[in-house]
């Protein structure tokens, strides 16, 4: 069958792969010429998904927006205090009114129009009568906003709130003139939320140190300097901003191996990403890298549900704490870079952290947890088939945990995160289970993905005990409040132990509407003492926020609690000067 | 193997038990000659001596325990040592007797999950072949459904949207998935079988179908059945190992994917080379085997290359 | 039965193919716990607000009435918006989808000459040392498991020796800068290719060599291969224009399945090569509950298989008739 087409060549493969060779051998050669010196290249781990500030959840996109638009007030990098940003002044209270007065700064949006308090209260407005989620419940305690003049704002608040400066004044201003199309559009539609956040945002519009030059979806993030920034050659804190750079470059890479290569070879000049400690040693070694170490506004904690058996004694959730080891969890696990966990508040947080809570077996030894955590639950009635500690005081393994009325303990699970969204939290439930089991409790670690466990935790409440952290905590102790309170009992409600106390909820309700922050600082004491003696949650540790950079090219980032990538280091890096 | 005549049933499926039996042995005589079925052969019989291996490391020293064993001395990954012939990993479990656990796991979820998709894929596809008509449509298309679908994209979501999954339901997914090519060649195994004159022999006898399947269609489609499980298994492994690999593996079990994955997602990936390789090398080279002994058997039961073999 | 009516009865096949994926996969996410609203961990965000959210995604409808609305969404090609985007789905595949189609059909065109030119020789020095380490070559790489080697791959040429960028698609050094030409841009998105085609090149060839092979083999005993031989032409002319060519032809349709299961971009690889394709979005939109994403890049993946099926049917019963029964 040898037809005409049997006498041609086939593709030859020899020759198409020499000329694939040359061709990658003058692609190699061409793109060397292009090092973009003066920019600021940054490695992000995922892309961002939205440009749009009221959508945005996820952490890149909120990155690059912190950059974008700005507060009212912003934390000092050194005190963590309150310090004016967009605003003049601290604000002003009157206490008859319920009201605060701000001034603003003189300052302009990207595009050279003037910021005014009327933004402010726009702002104010569009969150309000759009319920804008997680921004509405800082905001819906305001009764009027009002703007005697175009640099001054006051609000009018509904009672007193100690959420109001903290929370409400740290929200992100947007310019009316941009938005205000958007949000009548979306009034008009028959669901206003969900038109107002789909409502694309292609060039948003700040008053930030940046803007967005170019966003090419998929691969590359863009932003320049924004000429009009009012913090320019202004000393705001003691520090005298810039930025001093014109360019920042988002480069993105799926996996943190690959950008820490990238870092090595300087073709980024900063990863924005907490680094896993196994990086450590590696990169200390490099003279042209710089590790920065910072602390993390954090909680990890091991929760219980109260409201079935065997959880709700009090007795068997303090043998549990006894029992765990958050010391070898920080340095096996955290392989040191991390600290236990005493209270619900982070130490870090010192006017807020109480130190004086229960400290469950702090420094024993595994055999004296056991004997310890043995004595509570025989003290409360508790029995075993095989006890952990015989007759003669021996620590061995038990089996067969008998609840107070005699029955077996039931088989329970401990919920954690996935290994693929966190690995050091579902390593940690598979430890704590092997801690359980000695005791003789039929403890299963069972990582489940996040939304999944998110459901049966907050939603159902179908489960027995689980590990969650809250990254980001905000510096307001308000979280103590919301994640006890007994109305926040409910699904989705933030009270996902279902810890019930009268007593506590009248602190919490007091410390609410505290307005001198010594007096509430007792009752947030109070409030942490009393979670603590009960442990619906028991805190177990806080990571570190490993972070690295190039050194050979620009300098003068700035430490702050939660890492290197915060605004005042992008106001304050510059090149590395020649002399 | 004529066999024609009505009172020859019995015969026949006694011949056709035979005929099964012998085919084995001289398809051995001529799988020895096969170079690439010998490696795969020692290969697979060294993985087999790993997975046995792998109880015996925890009852020298509870240190060892590739799950929970953490060297009390050690409580960063550090090299290959007499103490821990891999090194340890970032919490000083030991890699080695990690590694023995990983063989074993493997071969249970190859083979478990590869004998699992050839049961349902024979029976789909020797129910489908011998009834025809309506069953048949539905039955294959069923199998197009399942067949359009990307295996690991698919247990991806499913791992992602249902929390993590133990190493039982992943076996049992993949087997799931897995079965419809395996249903497709047996069933036009079956159309060419049902025509032969034995079938129709005991179908004249009264033999039902149920019987006629299983006693008289069943061994002649069992080599090929088999041949397809090697290839199930290759597949079973490296699907495991990707799902392990991108964290949604079972976390309470130690395979090679999860190794790498730890060794991924802790950051030591090129820093610990004597924890990378390892369990990457075994993933591919117990693939390999199976790959090698599929591919042999592949010989054996084409009689067109063993023609050709006789020829020169 | 004619031809038509075969093609008919197959397209009606795979039109029910595709509505039973089509419900299975509403069900599926709609049957999976959580809602793109539960992953919000931020204590700021109050029950209410989160209801409040709910209902106006649309998510709190009977499911008949998201399942009508999704049917309508699937018939007149509006997609949704994403979840998390805030973007029209289909404006999201469209971006990536391209990316995906250039990676996976060159990596599918070269790995298939690779293995055509390989086989070849392989068959051509049948039962020698030649063949043997060919196809032991061949059939190692075939098994290396996928994200190793490309982190190797990535460490080695990448980073070690540096001829190749770690990953992504575009150098955005390049792209800034102004008065770059197209061929530069051209050039570079090569660069960024080369890598990910070497790693898919490395882990596919082998299939298709082992194709070649034995398809070579069959071709080497027909009469026009010993007719040629008769004829004294020499050995590498008959087997390069003469066996080579016939044996590749059952290779068509394995590139032609391969083209369109390339489609699903491998999730794997886009993850480590960071390549912006739609395999990766696929995985985002899943862990993030984003249903309309995910259910649009899952159909469009499950259309172009079943299409592809549906094509390689039709050819097979064109070309041998005895196929439809």
């Amino acid at each position: 069958m040898i037809n005409r087409q049997g006498e041609h060549h086939l593709p030859v493969p020899q020759w198409a792969v020499l000329g694939f060779c040359l061709l990658l051998a003058f692609t190699i050669a061409s793109c060397r010429q292009f090092d973009a010196s003066d920019y600021l290249r940054i490695g992000l781990i995922a892309e961002p998904k939205t440009l749009h500030v009221w959508l945005a959840s996820d952490r890149n996109s909120r990155k690059i927006l912190s950059l974008i638009y700005q507060p009212l007030y912003t934390r000092d990098p050194v005190t963590l205090e309150q310090v004016p940003w967009l605003a003049a002044d601290k604000p002003v209270y009157d206490p008859e009114n319920i009201s605060y007065t701000i001034k603003l700064r003189p300052a302009r949006w990207s595009d050279g129009s003037e910021v005014t308090s009327d933004d402010v209260a726009f702002t104010g407005q569009l969150i309000k009568s759009f319920k804008i989620p997680r921004r509405y419940s800082r905001w819906k305690f305001i009764k009027k906003i009002a703007t005697p003049d175009k640099r001054t704002v006051v609000f009018y608040l509904k009672s007193p709130q100690a959420i109001f400066t903290t929370r409400t004044l740290t929200t992100p201003i947007v310019p009316r003139k941009q938005w205000q199309p958007i949000a009548e559009a979306a009034r008009k539609k028959e669901k206003p939320l969900a038109a107002l956040l789909n409502h694309p945002i292609y060039h948003p519009l700040g008053c930030g140190p940046f803007v967005l030059k170019e966003w090419r979806q998929g691969t590359y993030l863009h932003l320049r300097k924004n000429p009009y920034f009012f913090g320019s050659h202004t000393k705001i804190a003691g520090r005298v901003l810039g930025p001093y750079i014109n360019d920042l470059l988002f480069k993105i890479y799926g996996t943190s191996d690959v950008a820490i290569l990238a870092l090595k070879k300087g073709t980024i000049d900063m990863f924005w990403w907490p680094l896993q400690p196994g990086y450590i040693k590696d990169l200390s070694k490099d003279p042209h890298i710089q590790l920065f170490i910072n602390q993390k506004s954090a909680l990890y904690f091991m929760g219980f549900n109260l409201r079935r058996p065997p959880f709700n004694d009090v007795k068997l959730r303090q043998a549990l704490a006894t029992i765990i080891d958050k010391k070898f969890i920080t340095h096996r696990i955290l392989q040191g870079q991390g600290v236990p966990m005493y209270s619900i508040v982070p130490a870090e947080n010192r006017f807020w952290c109480c130190d004086t809570v229960a400290r469950y077996g702090d420094g024993l030894s595994r055999e004296n947890r056991i004997k310890k955590a043995y004595k509570i639950l025989t003290g409360a009635g508790y029995t075993w088939d095989v006890p952990p500690v015989d007759s003669d005081g021996n620590v061995g393994p038990a089996r067969g945990l008998r609840l107070p009325d005699g029955n077996l303990m039931d088989r329970f699970t401990i919920l954690t995160p996935p290994a693929d969204y966190d690995p050091l939290r579902a390593m940690s439930g598979m430890m704590i289970q092997q801690w359980f089991r000695a005791m003789g409790m039929p403890a299963y670690a069972r990582p489940m993905a996040f939304g999944a466990l998110l459901n049966k935790i907050k939603t159902e409440h179908d489960f027995d005990t689980f590990i969650l952290g809250y990254g980001n905590l905000s510096l307001d102790p308000d979280y103590v409040r919301v994640f006890f309170y007994s109305k926040n009992d409910k699904p989705r409600g933030w009270n996902m132990s279902g810890y019930h106390n009268s007593d506590f909820d009248k602190i919490a309700r007091a410390s609410r509407s505290a307005m001198i922050p010594t007096e509430r600082q007792k009752l947030i004491y109070r409030m942490q003492e009393l979670v603590i003696a009960a442990v619906p949650y028991l805190p177990l540790y806080k990571p570190s926020v490993i972070e690295a950079v190039r050194n050979e090219r620009f300098t003068g980032w700035v430490n702050m609690l939660e890492g290197i990538g915060n605004i005042w280091s992008f106001c304050e890096v510059k090149p590395v000067t020649a002399d | 193997m004529p066999v024609t005549s009505a009172e020859n049933t019995f015969s026949a499926y006694r011949s056709s038990r035979f005929h099964f039996l012998e085919r084995l042995k001289s398809g051995w005589l001529v799988y020895r000659e096969n170079l690439l079925g010998r490696i795969g052969l020692v290969l697979l019989a060294c993985f087999a001596c790993m997975a046995a291996g792998s109880f015996i490391p925890p009852l020298i020293d509870p240190i060892y325990h590739p799950m929970s064993g953490v060297d009390p001395l050690i409580s960063y990954s550090t090299g290959p040592s007499l103490r821990h012939w891999l090194g340890t990993d970032f919490i000083g479990r030991d890699i080695f007797s990690q590694l023995l656990t990983g063989a074993r796991i493997a071969f249970i979820v190859g083979v478990s999950s590869a004998f699992m998709s050839i049961v349902v894929g024979t029976i789909v596809g020797m129910v489908a072949g011998y009834a025809g008509g309506t069953t048949d449509t539905i039955l294959m298309r069923a199998a197009d459904v399942v067949m359009v679908m990307p295996t690991l994209l698919v247990i991806l979501i499913l791992a992602a949207l249902f929390g993590q999954l133990s190493i039982w339901i992943i076996v049992l997914l993949i087997a799931l998935f897995r079965w419809p090519a395996v249903a497709r060649v047996i069933r036009s195994q079956t159309l060419s079988l049902k025509r032969r004159p034995f079938v129709d022999a005991a179908r004249v006898t009264g033999a039902s179908c149920f019987r006629i399947i299983f006693r008289h269609i069943m061994p002649n489609v069992l080599p090929l059945a088999l041949l397809y499980m090697t290839f199930r298994v290759t597949s079973a492994i490296l699907i495991e190992a990707a799902l392990a690999f991108l964290g949604f593996g079972d976390p309470g079990t130690v395979s090679w994917g999860m190794m790498l994955q730890w060794v991924w997602k802790t950051g030591h990936m090129f820093q610990a080379p004597y924890w990378l390789l390892p369990p990457g090398i075994c993933i591919s080279l117990i693939t390999l085997s199976f790959y090698m002994v599929g591919r042999a058997m592949d010989e054996v039961l084409d009689p067109r290359l063993r023609k050709e073999k006789a020829l020169e | 039965m004619g031809m038509r009516k075969y093609i008919l009865r197959r397209m009606v096949g795979v039109i029910v193919v595709f509505f039973i994926i089509l419900t299975a996969l509403f069900i599926l996410f709609r049957l999976a716990p959580g809602d793109p609203v539960s992953r919000m961990v931020d204590p700021s965000l109050t029950p209410e607000d989160a209801a409040y959210l709910i209902d106006q995604l649309g998510l709190n409808q009977p499911l008949g009435i998201q399942y009508i609305y999704y049917l309508k969404n699937v018939f007149t090609g509006f997609m949704g918006i994403s979840f998390h985007y805030g973007q029209p789905v289909t404006e999201i595949i469209l971006d990536r989808l391209p990316n995906t189609i250039y990676l996976f059909t060159t990596s599918v065109i070269l790995s298939a000459l690779l293995g055509i030119f390989m086989g070849k020789i392989a068959a051509w020095h049948r039962e020698t040392k030649i063949d043997s380490v060919m196809t032991i070559v061949a059939l190692f790489c075939h098994t290396l498991f996928l994200p190793w080697l490309a982190l190797i791959m990535i460490w080695f040429f990448g980073y070690r020796v540096g001829w190749f960028p770690l990953s992504g698609m575009i150098s955005p050094e390049v792209w800034v800068t102004p008065g770059t030409s197209s061929i530069i841009k051209f050039l570079d998105v090569l660069h960024h290719m080369a890598l990910p085609l070497l790693t898919l090149m490395i882990i596919h060839y082998g299939s298709y060599l082992l194709i070649m092979r034995s398809s070579m083999l069959d071709t080497l005993n027909e009469d026009y291969i010993i007719t040629a031989r008769a004829k004294g032409l020499d050995e590498k002319s008959i087997r390069d224009h003469h066996a080579a060519p016939n044996a590749a032809l059952p290779l068509v349709t394995s590139v032609g399945l391969s083209l369109a299961f390339s489609i699903n971009g491998g999730a794997l690889t886009e993850t480590v090569f960071t390549w912006p394709g739609i395999g990766r979005e696929l995985v985002f939109a899943v862990s993030s509950n984003d249903y309309p994403l995910a259910q649009a890049c899952f159909l469009l993946i499950a259309g172009v298989v079943l299409m592809a099926n549906l094509v390689v049917d039709v050819m097979y019963a064109y070309l041998d008739p005895r196929i439809r029964y």
